[in-house]
């Protein structure tokens, strides 16, 4: 399948800017807001004011990109949490007002899937939609459905993303279990931290994939997703999604890895440089973002950029290898250590 | 609470409720239609968040769909009918 088109709100200036052709934007602190645009003009102030920030955000990416490209064939979102902020008031209020009668909205804006419903309602869109929940992998989900989709020709177009939110509640009980820094890290420092836990981050990348080749002809040409491997799992799983793409480890150009600064878990992606790939350039993108359960989405977003674009950002560089033309990416991400997973894109050549 | 101050107190409950953010209380007239697609243009999710928020600010419970809709119809009409209720429970 082939990214069409994509559009992303993050911690950095991606939705206005281009980050390719302007700074990247240094980050402070243990949660990475997302910088939300202007949405007037895109979203009613009526619907506006009873959104939240994922809602926010995934339509503000998904409808400029609706409107662009007509006829999708299908709403495809993962999300692990979904609105986390208003669902943890929704659940708040059930305890506070002893479970009597309680505001629609919240409870209707904090499911996950209220974003692929309210896409389709705002452009009448009566296709496939779905929302995949799977924590680290609901965006890696969100695009197998996709293909599978594409594959059997069921479909020609579909808009897929993944989205994100910091919840301040939610936050709290994460820093509590350990998933994220006690002292306040830069965006620079994140990866070299070599302290537990990460930084918390957000946002939502959005892509129109379809089933033949575009203008740009880069391909999503696999994804793999593995709970619970051992390391020689991982390393295996690695070298056959290599194999059944007819590609050697040579044929790598980049290599796009989640390390988030944890040190209880950004092993895999070292030994992986170390015993697997030794002669690729490795990208960070967490430093950029922080860490959500979909942010492969926004590692995707860089790939199909660096690939159309031919050229890397310094500050996503952790490993250079010089390197005249990219082809083949491949992008690997694990959360929390547990749910690992890969994604293979390519330029192809006409 | 007098009437004025209860009509002030009800604007800036409903500006909290339904995330009016471009509202300010002096904004919303005693007599502007909250719903429809003159005034407010409040829909129906709207009335609900009303009702709840009659409930817990006010104490005051709509059972009867037709009464919300007299009784949402606009700021004065809210005022009046908490007066009415407060009056009958004193």
């Amino acid at each position: 399948m082939f990214i069409k088109d994509t559009i992303a709100i993050s911690p950095q200036n991606t939705y206005n800017n281009d980050i390719f052709s302007s700074t990247i934007k240094q980050l402070y602190g243990n949660k990475f807001l997302a910088i939300e645009p202007e949405y007037t003009g895109i979203i009613k102030p009526n619907q506006l004011r009873r959104m939240g920030r994922s809602l926010r955000m995934g339509i503000g990416c998904a409808l400029p990109l609706l409107r662009n490209y007509c006829n999708v064939d299908g709403i495809i979102i993962g999300s692990s949490e979904g609105g986390l902020e208003d669902c943890i008031k929704f659940l708040n209020q059930i305890k506070d007002y002893e479970e009597g009668m309680l505001t629609p909205t919240n409870f209707v804006q904090s499911t996950p899937n209220a974003l692929a419903g309210q896409l389709a309602l705002l452009t009448s869109n009566n296709s496939y939609n779905t929302t995949h929940v799977h924590k680290g992998l609901a965006f890696e989900n969100a695009l197998i459905d996709a293909k599978i989709l594409l594959l059997e020709n069921k479909v020609k177009r579909l808009l897929v993303g993944g989205v994100e939110e910091i919840s301040n509640y939610n936050f709290n009980i994460e820093k509590s279990a350990g998933q994220f820094k006690d002292k306040e890290c830069s965006s620079s420092q994140l990866i070299y931290s070599n302290t537990k836990g990460t930084v918390c981050g957000e946002g939502s990348t959005m892509f129109i994939l379809e089933s033949l080749t575009g203008n740009n002809n880069i391909k999503i040409n696999d994804i793999q997703t593995i709970t619970f491997p051992t390391e020689e799992e991982l390393h295996n799983t690695a070298i056959n999604i290599l194999k059944r793409n007819n590609l050697k480890i040579d044929h790598i150009d980049i290599l796009i890895f989640g390390m988030n600064g944890d040190i209880r878990s950004d092993y895999f992606y070292y030994r992986m440089m170390e015993q697997l790939f030794v002669n690729q350039s490795v990208l960070m993108y967490k430093n950029l973002v922080g860490e959500y359960p979909t942010s492969s989405a926004f590692a995707l977003y860089l790939a199909y950029n660096i690939l159309l674009k031919q050229y890397v950002p310094k500050d996503i560089i952790f490993r250079q290898e010089a390197k005249l033309k990219y082809n083949n990416i491949l992008i690997y991400n694990h959360y929390k250590g547990i749910q690992h997973s890969f994604i293979l894109v390519t330029k192809e050549n006409c | 609470m007098d009437r004025e101050q209860l009509k002030l107190d009800i604007k800036v409950q409903i500006i909290k409720y339904l995330n009016l953010l471009d509202y300010n209380p002096e904004d919303i007239k005693d007599d502007m239609p909250l719903f429809g697609d003159k005034g407010l243009e409040l829909d129906s999710i709207d009335s609900l968040e009303l009702i709840v928020m009659l409930e817990r600010e006010y104490n005051i419970k709509i059972n009867n769909p037709a009464d919300g809709r007299k009784i949402l119809k606009d700021i004065n009409n809210m005022a009046d009918y908490i007066i009415e209720v407060n009056y009958k429970n004193k």
